[in-house]
């Protein structure tokens, strides 16, 4: 027992104290987005702040059970468009990871296996694509989804992100491992070039695969600046824009707003708590279309 | 024989073309076309409501660098862009690594693991979310003038996180560095892996102290991954947006944090004026791409590290 305690050093409790310190910054805002959900505006503003939402909130008669979140879903002028925003986002982003993950790994496996004219100058024009920034190109990129009467329409919020070229790198670098024997013994078989790529190539890149199509996901989740440009009637709205409108000058809702945040974040959250190694091993990589 | 091989590598060449054909239209519609027409936007005069457009020639850079824009001028939004960055990725940087260091003398993964978790979480949610959240907390009545009386010794002081521009700035940065220090961590924590261990144990037998051993050994090491991860937050910072558009709308002033991207925002769409904001997107391009390729010469440069 003595010789356990002699082992913990000064520097080691140091070590602790620090860490556990960053730990309660990074969690305690989420925490509080949690428990300010169920608080009205008084509360969330009291002066001390209490962690605790009153009891007041669950039994008072006059105000509706889960009254942030009924006004969260009714928005600010009870205008209820949060589940049409809701499955906007679901379906762009969905759709943007898919396609990402479906023409990345083709492109990448073009790439990778095949030798054909052109094939550096091809890699080296996608790869440089990852230095123009989208923020650089938003206003073109408007003008070109105007012009083909995309405003307001789900093709003119998906088809920008269809792919990405850090993905289509990220599976060249993949595939570029995967032994060339595999698809050899495959072409023996008989099977055609497609085929090689649906049954061999996409089911052997399943880590990869999830990595990818997670980070492209959040990214379109996430994504607030392009719904600005493009969505602009309210039911083509997404959820990040959903969301600014509770925090609309002398509007504001603090208790509707968490609510909403909440909301929002559950998916990100579910996805997080069930794939967080797909989403730490894709942190450790870089993508060029991250906002 | 030898013809058959041919004509197989032949017929397999063609499918290679056939499968990088799609992302190369994808490519060439959704960014060079764009960005070529970025460039020659900003030479008209084009706007959103008429739909008509001539060629004005360099007028508007000169207009962006000279004029005031309606109060908002680009001088400023480089300011408040270089300011964000700077101010973001410094402490950020200096931040994950130390606490990249400490996490590694752990002794036992599964608490590393747990750490790292809790560190991401907040990087899982949206920036509009993060800035939200933020928003309460920087109320005059909310938590952070609570805390930040209890640390000053003071009490009902209103800091003005969101009204003084300073402030205001200052807290831009504390949602930025809070919303993406899990991620440098891990990025740190990757590069701190791929040290082996052999050259701490050496350090160990000839009598090296933890303090001696990081500033001599696993800082040096560690500087390939440094420069990396230093040139990607910046690159990351100079592309803000939804964080100062969120404190935007919630009555925040918008000079202060009137970063580069806002500006382009306002200028082309709220404004319509397309050929100013094209203008500001090619100084952006340009701005961005002087970071790349800094970081590519630094990446390059330090690929030769070896252990």
């Amino acid at each position: 027992m003595n010789k356990f305690v002699g082992k913990v050093t000064v520097w080691e409790v140091i070590i602790w104290i620090i860490l556990i310190a960053v730990l309660l910054f990074t969690i305690f805002p989420i925490i509080f987005m949690m428990v300010a959900s169920f608080m009205d505006s008084k509360q969330i503003l009291a002066m001390p702040f209490t962690w605790i939402p009153s009891s007041e909130y669950f039994t008072s008669a006059d105000r509706t059970f889960f009254t942030n979140f009924y006004r969260a879903i009714m928005g600010n002028n009870n205008n209820p468009t949060f589940f049409r925003n809701l499955l906007n986002s679901l379906i762009i982003a969905v759709t943007d990871s898919v396609t990402t993950v479906l023409l990345a790994s083709l492109c990448g496996y073009g790439l990778a296996k095949f030798r054909f004219k052109g094939r550096n100058f091809i890699f080296l024009a996608i790869m440089s694509t990852m230095m123009i920034p989208f923020e650089a190109i938003m206003i073109p990129l408007y003008m070109v989804v105007s012009g083909m009467n995309m405003i307001n329409t789900y093709r003119g919020l998906i088809i920008p992100f269809l792919v990405s070229a850090f993905g289509v790198f990220q599976m060249r670098q993949y595939l570029l491992t995967f032994p060339s024997e595999y698809l050899d013994a495959s072409r023996v078989d008989g099977l055609s070039e497609p085929g090689i790529y649906a049954r061999i190539v996409l089911p052997n890149s399943k880590p990869v695969i999830a990595t990818l199509g997670i980070l492209s996901f959040r990214n379109q989740w996430d994504n607030l600046l392009w719904p600005l440009l493009v969505a602009q009637s309210e039911a083509m709205k997404t959820i990040p824009q959903y969301i600014t409108k509770f925090s609309e000058e002398k509007m504001t809702d603090e208790g509707a707003m968490m609510a909403c945040a909440f909301l929002a974040s559950i998916p990100m959250f579910i996805l997080f708590f069930t794939l967080s190694r797909y989403f730490l091993g894709g942190a450790a990589v870089y993508d060029s279309r991250k906002g | 024989m030898g013809r058959k091989t041919y004509s197989i590598e032949r017929k397999q060449a063609k499918w290679g073309l056939i499968f990088t054909i799609p992302c190369l239209v994808f490519f060439a519609i959704f960014s060079f076309y764009p960005i070529i027409n970025a460039f020659i936007t900003s030479l008209t005069n084009r706007r959103a409501i008429a739909r008509t457009s001539e060629f004005v020639g360099l007028e508007n850079y000169v207009y962006i660098f000279t004029k005031d824009n309606g109060g908002f001028p680009l001088s400023n939004s480089i300011r408040a862009t270089l300011i964000f960055t700077i101010g973001t990725f410094i402490p950020m940087i200096i931040a994950s690594l130390i606490v990249a260091v400490f996490l590694m003398q752990l002794r036992k993964d599964k608490y590393r693991g747990f750490f790292q978790l809790m560190y991401y979480t907040p990087a899982v949610l949206s920036s509009v979310v993060a800035a939200s959240i933020w928003m309460i907390i920087f109320d005059p009545r909310g938590l952070m003038n609570q805390i930040s009386n209890f640390v000053m010794h003071t009490s009902g002081v209103d800091y003005n996180w969101l009204v003084d521009s300073t402030m205001l700035q200052i807290s831009t940065m504390m949602i930025y560095f809070w919303k993406y220090i899990g991620y440098f961590v891990i990025l740190f924590i990757t590069g701190l892996a791929s040290i082996p261990n052999t050259i701490y144990e050496a350090a160990t037998v000839d009598g090296s102290s933890r303090w001696h051993t990081f500033w001599r050994i696993t800082l040096p090491l560690l500087k390939p991954t440094t420069a990396m991860v230093s040139i990607m937050a910046m690159l990351q910072c100079l592309k803000t947006f939804s964080t100062q558009y969120m404190l935007y709308q919630g009555g925040s002033s918008r000079f202060p944090i009137d970063v580069i991207t806002m500006n382009i925002y306002f200028t082309g769409i709220r404004n319509g004026r397309l050929g100013r904001a094209s203008a500001m997107s090619i100084v952006l391009f340009l701005i961005m791409l002087l970071f790349t390729y800094i970081q590519l010469r630094l990446t390059r440069s330090s690929e030769d590290v070896e252990y």
